[in-house]
């Protein structure tokens, strides 16, 4: 009879735990009026630490709960943060910020220019192993710190007193104001790093804040946390979010199915349903400042030094068709290697500027004709390559698309894709073990010259060897010579990547974005292509 | 008894080192680095980073380096999760793995005992026919499937239920039905199986014979003696309930350990991957050293070997 009984009270135990969890969930209520925002993120927070960060999801955080010395607004707009005033000397070596008195630290303490000079030369140690360390580069010292054969101590940084903070720099950076709204650069301070010790920045409770919002909630491993908002942060009255929400949720499923029930106010959303949803009330596209491009081999392969092959290869690639119908995700056809919103000059925005529409547009009947004087030039009557990528389903989708474009517009075009795991990628990437590899990348700071270094001769991000001398010069004036004449090297970088445009050094296929599902009442929330991606400093609820 | 429970024990943590053994030497076969910001950064950066870590010692050192810190205790720290310790990551995670392997599998296993005992009772009507197809309908669809139909559906639409995240009970009854529903199918059909043999056998006739109401004779003689194939089947289920639950946590935003395993592997994450493989081992070895002692234990025809001789 004993198992008889269990049987029974196992049955009323799961009966009537059913039916109690089902009252206990109807008390859903969502109350819009108040400034709560809730906000879905699709990884966990991995560390608050701003010296060992990786991903964006720690920078946005931290962007939100540090201040620096500026804070990025509207398309990238530096707006005044910890610094009040900035004096730059004439070689433009030297900056010097004036500090603002009466900013403070969650726990009290009054953030001062040690605090700047504390948190860079953590950074740049080397034992603590920060992966971002390398912007300090050209910063004095920097290079030579990081590589251990100096101390941090002698980094180009100094505290003046409690408000006045000297910067030399080995080389001009023209775009250093803008580097100083990324969380790498902000103050730490000193007390919380060391009272916390190898626990900084692991949980909530071990990090101290100046920014516009406090960090609550945060275990170090869970799901949801909460912002909640700074009354010590110095601008505190232009605060208007008393709070915003974030709950992990890594399927878009289930992310749309919350918005749809109110209980978030944003949600990212998965090519297909960015299809079914475009268009509709709050779909939003957020643009990334990265780039997916095909580096060719030439190191490899010597038929890749003829540029018309190349070019062919471009010009049978239908871009649009690409990201609209096999995409759709918002990504969009690329016009050259730097991502448009980027960066603008006299209100004219670099991609524009820099377009050769004749390098990335859809002209089979040229391309043949390229393909075809090509061969004939190599000697040859056909060319067997594989393209190397990721094996996520949208790297497979792009691996097949380029496939197809080629082989069935260029007579003689055998092509294998391979598709790998990120990390293999990479790694095949850097030895040379590739014909063509379509490979990604995202600006950390909105200047052209993060894209553009990249096919310098001598850059380690230049894998396939593609090298052009008047390429070369002119990215060295820009951060030498032009530096400081904006137009001038504005002019220098246009021309450059025009440079790298018509000789087909690289083939630009598409820049991502991802589209979004926002609540129309939420305002003001300010978003950038490049470094931390969100600033909820203004935003508020209608 | 007890030497034949040393012998397995042994045995355990002699396949407990292999595992880790194995593991570490594969995951170094893995091409690239744990840094998550390895795109962007030089070969000499590379390189600084891995003495700062000490991979740039040959892989039998770190193996050895590895061993002798797990023996006492120190399963490293994370490298997705910078400075954070893997011991820390695996047990604020197992907590909702666990409870919700925990209620599938008594989900899966009450329900599944109850529809296969009433269909084998009713052999051959249209109760047995209806209990087959759900059987099969359990069987056949994928558990994300349900997970995400049960999500639209019951939590969405009808509003019973949270759509995600993880909380009080009530968060957590539609991760475990569609987890449990897979169990359910397979423990329904081999009831009724194992019953309808036991119940068309001369001792129930015998029982019938003195009378014994129909009631006694299925719970006393009949269920009794069909869970015994049944617990063999506990040691699988674990496992899929394991992996399974990587799916589920997914859906259902539930902060367990299945995911991070995954995200482990993709990022090369070292010591994480070993801490959660290791634990997840353990678990299995456990389980089916568990499976066998009750083996023998409801079932008195086997004896457990060194006992019976």
């Amino acid at each position: 009879m004993k198992l008889a009984k269990m049987f029974k009270l196992g049955a009323v135990v799961a009966l009537s735990a059913v039916f109690l969890a089902a009252c206990g969930s109807k008390s859903s209520s969502s109350s819009s009026s108040s400034q709560v925002l809730n906000w879905d993120e699709s990884a966990e927070l991995s560390t608050m630490d701003l010296s060992t960060a990786t991903d964006v999801v720690s920078f946005d955080m931290l962007n939100n709960t540090m201040e620096g010395l500026y804070r990025i607004g509207k398309n990238s707009k530096i707006e005044p943060g910890i610094a009040t005033k900035t004096k730059v000397s004439s070689d433009g070596l030297t900056y010097t910020f004036t500090l603002r008195k009466g900013a403070k630290w969650s726990n009290g303490e009054e953030v001062t220019a040690k605090d700047f000079v504390y948190s860079w030369r953590r950074t740049v140690n080397p034992k603590t192993a920060s992966e971002y360390s390398y912007l300090f580069s050209g910063i004095k010292n920097a290079d030579a710190i990081m590589d251990g054969k100096q101390d941090a101590s002698t980094l180009g940084i100094k505290a003046d007193g409690k408000y006045k903070l000297v910067v030399t720099l080995e080389k001009k950076i023209p775009y250093f104001k803008l580097l100083m709204g990324f969380p790498v650069f902000f103050p730490q301070n000193q007390t919380a790093v060391e009272k916390y010790g190898s626990k900084y920045g692991t949980a909530a409770k071990y990090m101290v804040y100046d920014g516009p919002f406090k960090l609550t909630g945060w275990t170090g491993s869970n799901l949801t946390w909460s912002l909640t908002k700074n009354k010590s942060y110095w601008d505190a009255k232009n605060v208007k979010l008393s709070k915003i929400n974030y709950s992990v949720n890594k399927s878009t499923t289930t992310s749309y199915n919350l918005y749809q029930s109110g209980k978030l106010d944003a949600t990212p959303l998965s090519a297909e349903q960015a299809k079914q949803l475009s268009g509709k009330t709050g779909y939003t596209v957020r643009h990334a400042s990265s780039t997916f491009y095909l580096q060719y081999n030439q190191n490899k392969d010597a038929f890749f030094k003829n540029k018309k092959i190349r070019e062919a290869i471009s010009l049978v690639i239908n871009r649009k068709q690409f990201v609209n119908k096999v995409l759709g995700d918002g990504s969009t056809a690329a016009k050259g290697l730097v991502s448009p919103g980027l960066a603008s000059y006299n209100g004219k925005d670099f991609a524009t500027a820099a377009y050769t529409s004749d390098s990335v547009s859809y002209n089979v009947a040229k391309a043949k004709k390229l393909w075809k004087e090509g061969l004939k030039e190599l000697g040859v009557s056909s060319l067997s390559f594989s393209i190397l990528s990721d094996d996520t389903d949208k790297a497979k989708q792009s691996t097949e698309f380029l496939q197809s474009a080629i082989e069935s517009n260029l007579k003689g075009a055998h092509v294998t894709a391979t598709n790998v795991p990120f990390k293999t990628r990479l790694s095949r990437t850097t030895s040379g073990d590739f014909d063509i590899v379509l490979s990604a990348w995202g600006a950390d700071f909105s200047d052209p010259i993060s894209f553009l270094e990249l096919f310098k001769s001598d850059n380690s991000y230049n894998n396939g060897g593609w090298s052009n001398s008047e390429y070369d010069s002119l990215i060295d004036a820009a951060s030498t010579t032009d530096a400081g004449n904006t137009a001038k090297r504005w002019s220098d970088l246009v021309k450059a990547e025009k440079i790298l445009m018509e000789d087909a050094g690289t083939t630009p296929i598409y820049h991502q974005a991802t589209a979004w599902m926002i609540n129309t009442k939420v305002k003001g929330v300010i978003y950038n292509s490049a470094g931390a991606n969100y600033n909820f400093k203004d935003a508020y609820i209608k | 008894m007890r030497k034949y429970l040393l012998k397995r024990i042994l045995y355990m943590v002699l396949t407990l080192f292999l595992v880790a053994t194995i593991t570490f030497f594969l995951m170094k076969l893995m091409p690239g680095t744990p840094y998550s910001n390895q795109e962007k950064m030089t070969t000499a950066q590379i390189k600084i980073m891995n003495e700062q870590y000490g991979l740039n010692k040959p892989v039998w050192e770190q193996y050895v380096i590895y061993i002798f810190d797990m023996l006492h205790g120190d399963l490293g720290t994370s490298f997705q999760y910078s400075n954070q310790a893997v011991s820390y990551l695996i047990s604020s995670r197992i907590g909702p793995s666990a409870q919700l392997g925990f209620q599938a599998m008594v989900f899966g296993l009450f329900f599944g005992i109850i529809i296969g005992s009433v269909a084998a009772i009713n052999h051959n009507t249209w109760i047995d026919t209806t209990a087959t197809v759900v059987s099969i309908i359990g069987k056949s669809v994928p558990n994300f499937v349900l997970a995400v139909l049960l999500q639209y559906y019951i939590a969405l639409k009808l509003g019973w239920f949270p759509i995600a995240d993880w909380g009080s009970f009530s968060y957590t009854v539609l991760p475990t039905i569609a987890l449990g529903v897979g169990p359910l199918a397979e423990t329904a059909r081999f009831i009724r199986t194992g019953m309808v043999d036991v119940l068309n056998s001369d001792y129930i006739e015998l029982a019938r014979a003195k009378g014994l109401s129909k009631f006694g004779i299925v719970y006393h003689h009949a269920l009794r003696n069909s869970l015994i194939p049944l617990v063999t089947l506990i040691g699988p289920y674990t496992v899929a309930l394991m992996t399974g639950s990587m799916v589920i946590e997914n859906i259902f935003s539930i902060p367990g350990i299945g995911e991070q395993f995954v995200k482990s592997i993709l990022t090369n994450d070292y010591p994480t991957i070993m801490g959660v493989t290791m634990l997840f081992s353990v678990g299995l070895v456990l389980i089916i050293l568990l499976t066998d002692i009750v083996y023998g234990i409801i079932d008195p025809r086997i004896r457990l070997a060194g006992n019976g001789d």
